[in-house]
């Protein structure tokens, strides 16, 4: 008697949890409905004969209005053009190599044979899987080779962008605006990946004006939740910057960037932010818009796209492919007004000078 | 002298010292208003989290499980400030988080499961529900998605006209511990989040009600010896159960703070392991109000100055810890501990060498600042820390004797 008392008790407690749960996700939502439509990922209705794309983001999925929004939106265009099937998957944080393999074999034997991996995480699982499954191609965004001998694989493709480069114009856009000479920087973790978007950063503040100051901050050495997801850390290391006399600072942090937004925000007229990956002008809450002056693109989306283009053709891409100013896989945006044409125009001019070859942008500080 | 007297000395001892180390160091961020505010932002939580520990162990129940209802709570405030504004959203926190609670206590009072499996199951079941609902919540909203929420309406915030701007001209002037108080005024009086002056009345009002009222005495009480309670009359299972729950109530707030105080909205995994370092808080501050208050100010102030200028101002702590632990061993040489003494030599021979022969601390030192000092701190002024002496312990009812 008294055990189903207790078992009585915990079913209760449990139906409140669920539907407390359910409750609340009704009540009041009335106005989300209307547009679920949007959320609904394209590969539910896809059902084409083209290439069967399994697609694993990085922490965070879709939704994050940066990296992993941008590697869907090329997916958009794959089953649009290709007649592509797909099937998403995304990165759990704190998750380790063996749980990232056990995600792309899982894709395979869902019958899926051209796997995306959306972040450098998923280089270790994809060169582990990638034997195993010698029909199967693999391209992993930012990846790199994480084997001891640096040979390729025949069925896997890193697909690199140089960031460097993108980060180098919205960096001589922050020289070209700033009137303080004072400008910030702020990454999300310390690894060479997010070096590579200070030190092209950095290049293109001094070759605008060699005296102007840089104030650089990471937010975490190693950690992606604290370094990615960390839109507080984000706040208070922009509000320092700003305090301290910046006046544009750029974000190569992911969701933390989201509180760089706040504080430019709160710092108030004069000061600006920089986008990155993604035009975050266009994503950015209304009142924020003024103030992000630009955003250094990644072309994730190209990225995504043209690996399933070139599998689909026969002629998969393997080894390091990089995308760079000159082939328009990086750039910056415009989408900003205040972002005066005579800086455009100078932009412009810095961008030819890079694809050209007269300037060369350093991929580390 | 009182505990009340000796604390409001260390904390101007304290303020002496790092206006002591600005000056000679040059570091000018390290007391600025700004560095100020952002030690408060990232205190709060951290202390609340910490209130929700004290709560839950002061009745015997060790609540691991606080990070979960930390993170419960980030998303009620998520779903309820959005729609109803950030007052709305606080209780919707609190309930979230209550939930946890309740789950928590079902499992350790009513079925007496070990504490800790207990406690970590709910930071896995809230981390999983916050994934799911966040996505039903957020996904078709404008600027949401499903691991965010749409930008949130901040509750108000306090300026107090006259001394804001006074205190925002002293602390620009640089002068020695008189612009490093006007720093911290103007923290306390520009733009002061009305959810702080909650927390800071929540863990006062904690304070009050548990060790100066009749039912903080039978709450305690369950935590030192269940069943000498319960040979006096006190429902045990009643007191253990509302205590886990009010831990979950504070730890939701926690979550509240830190999605529309200290951010603008909910973020997945915005957390970030806060709920456990919370928890140390409270262990750090002897499982009493002003102790957790004073381990989470710590740990948020070094937290917040090493996000600001990092370089700098870790480097300029290096010269305190230095000259800190240097001052301990001679204490402790004249008190012939010669071990202990020769530790903190070297340890502050080291530090001052640190800060020396370098101009900047770099980055991959500066992340682990906040845990260090911490660490340091618990290590050499800590050493007297009593739990709840039954607290961890399963009860059940009628085993006294």
């Amino acid at each position: 008697m008294r055990h189903s008392a207790r078992l009585a008790i915990g079913a209760v407690a449990a139906a409140t949890l669920a539907l407390s749960g359910c409750a609340s996700g009704d009540g009041g939502s009335g106005g989300g409905d209307e547009d679920a439509a949007a959320s609904e990922s394209i590969c539910d209705s896809a059902d084409g004969d083209g290439p069967a794309i399994g697609l694993a983001y990085d922490v965070g999925g879709v939704g994050d209005q940066s990296f992993n929004d941008s590697a869907y939106a090329g997916l958009e265009k794959a089953v649009e053009e290709l007649d592509a099937t797909c099937e998403e998957a995304e990165a759990q944080a704190g998750e380790d190599d063996a749980a990232r393999e056990e995600r792309l074999r899982t894709l395979i034997d869902a019958g899926y044979d051209t796997l995306i991996g959306v972040g450098y995480i998923y280089s270790t699982a994809a060169y582990n899987v990638a034997p195993d499954y010698p029909e199967v191609s693999f391209g992993v965004i930012d990846g790199f080779n994480p084997t001891e001998s640096q040979e390729d694989l025949p069925n896997v493709a890193n697909i690199n962008f140089a960031a460097n480069e993108a980060s180098f114009l919205v960096g001589a856009a922050a020289g070209l605006t700033t009137e303080t000479d004072n400008v910030g920087f702020i990454g999300g973790t310390n690894t060479p990946l997010i070096q590579g978007f200070e030190a092209g950063y950095v290049a293109g503040v001094k070759e605008v004006d060699p005296t102007i100051t840089v104030q650089t901050q990471y937010l975490a050495q190693e950690d992606p939740v604290k370094g990615f997801e960390n839109p507080a850390g984000g706040e208070t290391a922009a509000t320092g910057m700003y305090d301290n006399g910046a006046d544009v600072v750029y974000h190569a942090a992911g969701k933390s960037g989201l509180g760089l937004f706040d504080a430019v925000e709160r710092a108030g007229q004069g000061n600006w932010a920089i986008g990155v990956d993604s035009d975050q002008y266009l994503t950015a809450d209304k009142s924020q818009k003024p103030f992000i002056l630009t955003s250094a693109l990644k072309r994730i989306d190209t990225g995504v796209f043209e690996f399933a283009e070139s599998v689909d053709s026969g002629k998969q891409l393997s080894g390091y492919v990089t995308y760079d100013l000159a082939d328009g896989g990086v750039d910056y945006s415009t989408s900003n007004p205040k972002l005066s044409q005579d800086v455009i125009d100078q932009l412009d001019d810095y961008k030819q000078q890079v694809i050209s070859g007269k300037i060369t942008v350093p991929t580390e500080p | 002298m009182s505990r009340g007297a000796r604390l409001w000395l260390y904390a101007l001892a304290g303020l002496v010292a790092l206006s002591v180390v600005r000056t000679v160091t040059g570091a000018d961020d390290l007391t600025s208003a700004g560095t100020m505010r952002a030690a408060i932002i990232a205190a709060i939580p951290i202390a609340l989290a910490g209130l929700g520990g004290l709560w839950s162990e002061r009745a015997g129940v060790v609540n691991i499980g606080l990070e979960g209802m930390m993170i419960l709570g980030t998303l009620g405030a998520g779903y309820y400030t959005y729609y109803q504004g950030p007052w709305v959203g606080l209780l919707g926190a609190m309930m979230f988080g209550a939930i946890g609670g309740v789950l928590h206590a079902l499992a350790t009072v009513v079925f007496t499961v070990d504490h800790i499996v207990s406690g970590v199951a709910v930071n896995i079941i809230a981390a999983g529900v916050a994934g799911f609902l966040a996505e039903v919540f957020f996904a078709d909203l404008e600027g949401g998605g499903p691991t965010q929420s749409p930008s949130l309406e901040r509750p108000m915030s306090i300026t107090v006209p006259g001394i804001s701007d006074w205190s925002a001209d002293l602390s620009a002037q640089r002068w020695f511990l008189v612009s490093d108080l006007a720093g911290l005024i103007n923290a306390l009086t520009a733009g002061l989040s009305i959810f702080t002056v909650l927390a800071l009345l929540a863990l006062a009002g904690t304070g009050w009600l548990l060790w100066h009222s009749a039912f903080g005495l039978r709450l305690r009480s369950c935590g030192e010896s269940p069943s000498s309670a319960e040979t006096l009359g006190v429902n045990v299972y009643r007191y253990k159960f509302l205590a886990v729950t009010m831990s979950g109530v504070f730890a939701g707030f926690a979550g509240c703070y830190l999605a529309v105080v200290a951010s603008s909205g909910y973020a997945n995994g915005q957390t970030g392991g806060r709920g456990y370092i919370g928890l140390a808080a409270m262990i750090f501050g002897n499982w009493r109000p002003g102790g957790l208050l004073t381990g989470s100010l710590l740990f948020g102030f070094t937290e917040g100055a090493r996000l600001r200028q990092g370089g700098e101002s870790v480097h300029a702590l290096l010269l305190l810890i230095g000259v800190a632990l240097l001052a301990l061993a001679a204490w402790q040489l004249y008190r012939a501990r010669r071990a202990v003494a020769l530790l903190a030599a070297t340890v502050g021979a080291g530090a001052l060498w640190w800060y020396l022969a370098t101009e900047a601390v770099p980055d991959s030192f500066t992340e682990m600042t906040p845990y260090v000092a911490t660490l340091l701190v618990l290590a050499l002024f800590s050493q007297r820390l009593r739990m709840p002496a039954a607290d961890g312990q399963p009860y059940r009812r009628g085993e006294a004797g």
